[in-house]
């Protein structure tokens, strides 16, 4: 980095705040894929929106591209750094703004963690409902870029289904408000392009999220079935009652394996698929339905069917379902996590073809997943030290493809950052992904905000991001676009 | 220069749409069932129209995965027909689906009716969609699965653009199922007593679908409740007990009532002598019925100052002081929610938009007499410049619904 950029920002937040120590910055190298690292140039820790600001305005003068980073859990590899850019770190700005329950909603700056936002809600009798799993660690800048889901997303939505308003740094400095103060909006809906855009088309400095109430009560169970499908079809004829569970999840044997070792949650080691299937409302509408999943599952065949019977039973039940991926690694050297969806009455198509796809590949598959909309996790595992990465990681691919094959989505959750943007192509037309490009660079012009990510990367050198044009080489007959 | 007389286009495919936007130069309007003609700004004269109402019916419905994909120019009420042979429905309420609104007009008009509380706006249901832009781009996002985050958004983007983007010709939306019983609670009063209502309701776990006053003398505040057979009048009898004397349960023809007036014929509003609020000492901020009204045949075109409709969005708890100072005839109210149609006299459009910025709002005028000449924003959003550039990016010849932003862009 040029000496003088670098004392641009040191004016702007202070030598301490800068980071270019190699060793320091090396800590920022990547995030939850850890499989893809790029040392950036500087981290940038401001501590206010305009802080953040001047550090974009500092990028945008001097086209450094520029990551945004929060708590660094994301899975895709979204904010992995670039090289000769800059990672702007967003941790410190870690308030929660303001909780307001007569309108019931809370202003929290990105740095916020999930799980402290229901926190300041709960004295209110309110909570923010989209809840991933890494809700103790993860930002809600973070899930807002990611539009990230949970196991509580199939009755109440996504985070782009909760955010009424962000504050915004675009791409050239410049600060906007995005949406408004109630779902009424003005034009095109510019928040919900925002919401999921994996940090590409700027940077999120103040969310304001709705808030629900709390449920009057929640009934959650456990049940073992004899087979992926039957605990497959019960999902299906629990939607066709009429029934939106608040959630339902799906764990096959080596999933349970994992999480029961870790966890001792009390899931059956003996048994081949477990859902935890969750109902809330009110205490009339809740016990009618509880009964009637309860029925349904009794017809599927299942072997046990535990009801939570305490409200440290039923976080029990959770505290094994969430810890699920991070215990894998208790059975496997290393794993893979995929995230895609396929419409639910695919499930039990797509899971056979995946054991399939493993034992073609000599590899074991894991599957813990939220059944009711679809969001397949298969865990890939492996083996570094015995060479099986990139076979591993191949597999992964194929299983992601395979969900866009059975009219799904490469990503529920997860995104798609640098880890699947090669696979856009199988699920978007060139067009289609021209034309996002087309859109980011109605935000982004100069291409600096966290490029690389989301969309294929240009596939030739000195291709511009925004319509298509033709390559000087392809003008000149010398190559073809394929 | 005399233009020709526009041509009007009616496509029966995605793929003649899009041959009708490539071989018709010059600017173009959208049209479905015309029933949000008057919204927003006044479109600029086009050289030619693209008609999509012959661009209906369902694609694919797999009521299995409780998704559906429509030709763009389906009239939802028909559409709602069909799923409700399966059970199902879109979670959508908005007062024009009566009207023939279609689906693609809905979402480019970013409509939503009183259960938008639970379900949200159409923004909320539109997990696809296909859309035709200026260079004749075929577009696709999303698919047909809930839980998506692959690429940008783009029904978001085309939800609210009033066609500026170019036409929707494909939605996939998701679908809930239909509820087994549906109970309707109304207690009358004015606007701030209906408000003490809700913020109790919106605290208690009883879970209304909708919770919208409706202006009359002196008003009536209405609740919707949905749930199984056997346990919704269980819960009927707690949200009677909870809202007090002067609540009853009523059939669902109290709903037709908040329809007409948010549907906001223009020059008709409420023929009851309206009250918004009782204002402090006495100065009520009642309307007398018929104001401003000039043309009872309902065209309003002899008189500018004839009642216009204007949609309202603020922090739930901002609105009943809000609406108390508006010079409102006719209004319906979401209380929980923040979301307000009300009819004002055509003078005080400009005055509403101002009013509701104050309040931190947004708002823009919908149903209005065609010679009305008034503002159709509010102040324009901090984020225009993005909103240009973004346009520029997709329509750089400006050729979709000119006039729609006016005066922003």
């Amino acid at each position: 980095m040029d000496p003088r950029i670098r004392s641009e920002f040191v004016t702007l937040l202070g030598a301490a705040d800068v980071i270019d120590d190699p060793i320091r910055t090396r800590t920022y190298e990547c995030d939850g894929l850890t499989s893809s690292r790029v040392v950036p140039e500087l981290v940038l820790l401001p501590r206010t929106a305009d802080d953040v600001a001047g550090c974009v305005r500092i990028c945008a003068r001097h086209r450094i591209p520029f990551v945004a980073r929060g708590a660094g859990t994301g899975l895709s590899g979204g904010a992995l750094p670039v090289a000769r850019g800059v990672v702007i770190g967003l941790n410190r700005l870690n308030r929660v703004l303001e909780v307001d329950p007569d309108n019931r909603r809370a202003v929290l700056e990105p740095g916020v963690t999930n799980s402290e936002i229901t926190a300041a809600a709960a004295p209110y009798g309110l909570y923010y409902a989209p809840d991933p799993s890494s809700q103790q660690v993860c930002t809600i800048g973070g899930n807002v870029a990611e539009n990230s889901g949970g196991a509580h997303c199939l009755k109440y939505g996504f985070t782009t289904n909760h955010v009424l308003s962000i504050e915004v740094v675009l791409p050239d400095g410049s600060q906007v408000t995005l949406g408004g103060d109630s779902a009424e909006q003005q034009g095109p809906d510019l928040r919900g392009v925002f919401l999921g855009s994996e940090g590409t088309l700027g940077i999120v400095t103040a969310v304001t999220v709705r808030l629900l109430r709390t449920p009057e009560v929640m009934r959650t169970l456990l049940a073992d079935f004899p087979s992926v499908a039957a605990g497959g079809q019960v999902v299906s004829d629990i939607v066709a009652a009429g029934i939106v569970p608040a959630a339902v999840e799906m764990m096959d044997a080596l999933a349970i394996e994992a999480a029961e070792g870790a966890t001792g949650a009390g899931y059956s080691l003996d048994t081949p698929a477990a859902l935890v299937v969750e109902l809330d409302g009110t205490v009339e509408e809740c016990e009618e339905q509880f009964a009637q999943v309860k029925e349904i599952c009794d017809r599927h065949g299942c072997t046990r069917l535990h009801v939570a019977g305490s409200p440290e039973e039923r976080a029990n039940i959770w505290r094994g379902r969430k810890a699920a991926f991070a215990a894998v690694g208790r059975i496997s050297p290393d794993y893979i996590v995929q995230d895609g969806v396929v419409p639910r009455t695919r499930l039990a198509e797509v899971l056979e073809r995946i054991e399939e796809m493993g034992v073609a590949a000599g590899l074991r598959v894991a599957n813990v997943f939220h059944a009711g909309d679809g969001n397949l996790h298969p865990l890939v595992l492996f083996s570094a030290a015995e060479g099986q990465t990139e076979r591993a990681e191949h597999l992964s691919s194929q299983i992601a493809e395979l969900c866009v094959e059975m009219g799904g989505s490469l990503s529920g959750e997860h995104g798609i950052g640098t880890d699947k943007a090669c696979s856009m192509p199988a699920m978007f037309g060139e067009d289609d992904l021209a034309v996002m490009d087309r859109v980011r660079a109605g935000f982004d012009p100069d291409h600096i905000c966290n490029p690389g990510k989301l969309l294929p990367t240009p596939r030739l050198c000195g291709e511009k991001p925004g319509r298509y044009r033709p390559h000087p080489l392809e003008e000149a007959g010398l190559i073809e676009r394929l | 220069m005399t233009r020709a007389a526009p041509t009007t286009l009616r496509p029966a495919s995605a793929k003649e749409v899009r041959d009708a936007v490539l071989d018709t130069p010059g600017r173009l309007a959208i049209s479905g069932a015309g029933t949000a003609r008057r919204w927003a700004g006044r479109p600029a004269e086009p050289d030619a129209t693209i008609d999509l109402s012959g661009l209906s019916g369902v694609i694919t419905h797999n009521p299995g995965d409780m998704t559906v994909s429509v030709h763009a120019g389906t009239p939802v009420r028909e559409l709602q027909e069909q799923l409700a042979e399966h059970g199902q429905r879109l979670a959508l309420d908005a007062a024009r689906i009566d009207r023939g609104a279609t689906v693609g007009g809905l979402v480019a008009t970013a409509d939503a009716g009183p259960s938008a509380l639970v379900y949200g706006g159409m923004r909320d249901l539109v997990i696809g969609t296909t859309t035709v832009l200026a260079d004749g781009t075929m577009v696709r996002s999303g698919g047909h699965v809930i839980k998506n985050v692959a690429g940008y958004d783009m029904a978001k983007l085309m939800h609210g653009s009033y066609g500026t983007f170019g036409p929707l010709v494909e939605v996939v939306l998701r679908l809930h199922p239909a509820p087994k019983a549906t109970a309707c609670i109304a207690i009358d009063g004015p606007v701030d007593a209906a408000a003490g209502h809700v913020q109790r309701l919106m605290a208690s776990p009883l879970e209304p679908i909708a919770a919208e006053w409706v202006s009359g003398d002196p008003g009536t505040l209405l609740v919707r409740l949905e749930g199984g057979v056997d346990t919704l009048p269980v819960r009927t009898g707690r949200l009677l007990e909870l809202l007090g004397d002067g609540a009853r349960e009523i059939g669902p023809e109290g709903w037709a009532r908040h329809a007409a007036l948010t549907g906001g014929t223009p020059g008709q509003p409420d023929p009851a002598q309206v009250t918004v609020a009782a204002g402090p000492a006495g100065t009520s901020a009642t309307a007398v019925a018929g104001a401003g009204i000039a043309d009872p045949a309902g065209s309003g075109a002899a008189d500018p100052a004839a009642g216009a409709v204007v949609r309202i969005g603020c922090a739930p708890a901002r609105l009943a002081p809000l609406l108390a100072g508006l010079p409102a005839t006719a209004v319906t109210a979401g209380l929980a929610t923040g979301v307000a149609t009300v009819t004002v006299p055509g003078a005080a459009v400009a005055e509403v938009h101002e009013a509701v910025a104050a309040a931190g709002g947004t708002s823009v005028l919908r149903d209005r007499p065609d010679a009305l000449d008034a503002p159709a924003w509010g102040p324009a959003p901090s984020a225009l410049a993005l909103l240009k550039a973004v346009k520029t990016q997709l329509d750089p010849e400006a050729r979709f619904a000119a006039g729609r932003f006016d005066p922003w862009m």
